[in-house]
């Protein structure tokens, strides 16, 4: 298990960049980078072994792909025509890795049971989801080190207030979202402000594929609020999401 | 692995996808009556369906009506290889089309909840069920007659053909579509076709492709060197326990701090607090040694 720390290089691949399909691949492909670096860390370290098997180069990539991925990138014609679909928002072309997508024939909640099968830990398998590309699809907008801090801020206390009201089994996934480029005018205290609104995005769904907006009962919402309006000084207002999926996408972007 | 095991990955129930959102649904359902199955689209050849092997094959919904301009055919010779197929929706009508029935623009479609009567509770898709039974509906055209040799079991207002049996060809057709929960009987029509229709044992698990997927990882790598990216979710989690079983220490896992985790995931503390435990689970792991 090796941890790399790509935080600066991240951040500086997204500055400027506010659109999410360029966020998506920016950040895919950084992933891969970092994957690359690691795979010749991992060789330099073990080159002085003395068996030789060490020394044999990383070939290969696992993939969390599943198949709903698969369906729709390739619609099973085959496995020759099938595009491998990184979860992160696209493969670079000139990735050096063969790929292992072990869970392709697999829906999320037969992954789940193959993990507790597996002996993964509950809380891992039963954890929400939450995309590759993280918080960088959940800021509308450019990406900054401000802004990211802003969405956390409002981000935990979301998470928590659901966790508190036993929430977390109901819910496939709650986004939070920072619309970074919107603000509007509030009143605080005894002075005008104007800050950014925060969407919340909490959705039920079996799979992913068909999703519905929770309905979250009206005072843990007013809990949220009430707690994000006051602790995130940059945010003056919390609006809810009540699209299903279709039209509407479960993330933003 | 078994050669059972083999043998139930490798008969798939294919449900070929007329353009429906529904097929990956459909999917899930025949997976929920513990039978393997997988999506193809309509485009691929009967050949190429019938090269798969198939145990059974599941027909979707798709286009509004047989006549509309580019509507997807359905080549007869899927239905007369000895293969039992369910026809869904447009699967259905398409079956008409192919077998030589009647569709016709009737002016009787039907969207949403609709009651569909069945008249024989002793056949083989509505077995054990109800006479009055809630289907969701999504038809423009109606099956006026239905091939020769099929028996019609259940009508409905808009649909005086809403569904019919051949258990000697083992063909079987609803006009709705049982995979949505709006079709209360749903489930059970599509279970009576795999197990009594089709004839299959309903003993597949998620499990069995994990047998699968063990073996064919540990023969694609070989002695080669494996790198997994570690979110701490549960897809690259699993896929990690699982190719960690494959080949053991030959897998390194990585855990790529991007800057765009949430409060409490990407803190230092954190960042090794995952560590800790994840090596620990996974180092814990048996390597299987078949």
């Amino acid at each position: 298990m090796v941890v790399v720390d790509a935080r600066e290089q991240f951040l500086t691949a997204l500055r400027g960049v506010s659109d999410p399909e360029e966020k998506r691949k920016i950040i895919g492909r950084e992933f891969i980078r970092c994957f690359e670096q690691a795979a010749r860390d991992l060789v330099a370290s073990t080159d002085g072994s003395s068996d030789g098997s060490e020394r044999h180069p990383v070939e290969w990539l696992v993939q969390g792909t599943l198949y709903p991925d698969v369906v729709e990138s390739g619609g099973g014609t085959g496995t020759a025509n099938i595009k491998s679909h990184h979860n992160v928002g696209g493969l670079p072309d000139d990735l050096q890795f063969k790929l292992i997508e072990p869970l392709r024939m697999l829906f999320k909640d037969e992954v789940r049971k193959v993990g507790l099968e597996l002996g993964v830990p509950e809380a891992i398998v039963w954890r929400q989801p939450f995309p590759g590309p993280g918080l960088g699809i959940r800021i509308v907008g450019e990406v900054t080190a401000e802004r990211l801090s802003i969405l956390r801020a409002a981000d935990a206390i979301a998470r928590e207030e659901l966790t508190a009201a036993g929430l977390d089994r109901d819910i496939w996934q709650c986004p939070v979202v920072l619309l970074a480029g919107v603000r509007s005018v509030g009143v605080q205290g005894d002075g005008r402000s104007y800050g950014h609104p925060i969407v919340l995005r909490p959705v039920s769904s079996e799979d992913a594929m068909t999703a519905d907006w929770t309905r979250v009962p009206y005072d843990v919402l007013a809990k949220i609020s009430t707690r994000i309006t006051n602790e995130v000084p940059e945010v003056n207002r919390v609006v809810l999401d009540v699209t299903s999926k279709p039209p509407g996408t479960i993330e933003w972007e | 692995m078994t050669e059972a095991l083999a043998q139930l990955a490798a008969r798939p129930v294919l449900v070929v996808d007329f353009g429906a959102q529904y097929a990956q649904l459909i999917a899930r359902r025949v997976r929920e009556a513990n039978v393997y199955s997988e999506v193809v689209p309509h485009t691929m050849s009967v050949a190429e369906m019938l090269a798969k092997d198939p145990a059974a094959i599941v027909l979707s919904g798709g286009p509004a009506s047989v006549y509309a301009d580019g509507a997807p055919e359905l080549d007869v010779a899927l239905l007369t290889a000895g293969v039992p197929v369910f026809g869904m929706c447009y699967g259905f009508q398409a079956m008409v089309q192919a077998l030589g029935g009647t569709v016709a623009h009737t002016g009787l479609g039907e969207y949403g909840s609709t009651q569909a009567l069945v008249s024989d509770l002793s056949s083989t898709l509505f077995n054990g069920q109800v006479a009055e039974q809630s289907v969701w509906m999504s038809h423009g055209d109606s099956v006026t007659e239905a091939p020769a040799g099929m028996k019609v079991t259940a009508s409905s207002p808009g649909a005086p053909v809403a569904a019919f049996e051949d258990d000697e060809r083992r063909l079987y057709g609803v006009q709705w579509h049982p995979e949505v929960v709006h079709s209360t009987y749903g489930q059970q029509v599509l279970e009576n076709f795999l197990i009594r229709g089709a004839g299959l044992a309903g003993d597949w698990t998620a499990s069995n492709v994990v047998e699968d997927q063990v073996a064919a990882v540990r023969e694609q790598v070989g002695k080669g060197r494996v790198l997994c990216g570690l979110s701490g979710g549960v897809d690259s989690s699993v896929a990690a326990a699982l190719v960690q079983r494959a080949v053991g220490d030959q897998l390194t896992c990585v855990f790529v701090d991007h800057g765009l985790l949430r409060s409490g995931e990407a803190s230092r503390s954190s960042r090794s607090s995952l560590r800790r435990p994840a090596s620990r689970w996974l180092s814990s792991m048996p390597v299987s040694s078949s």
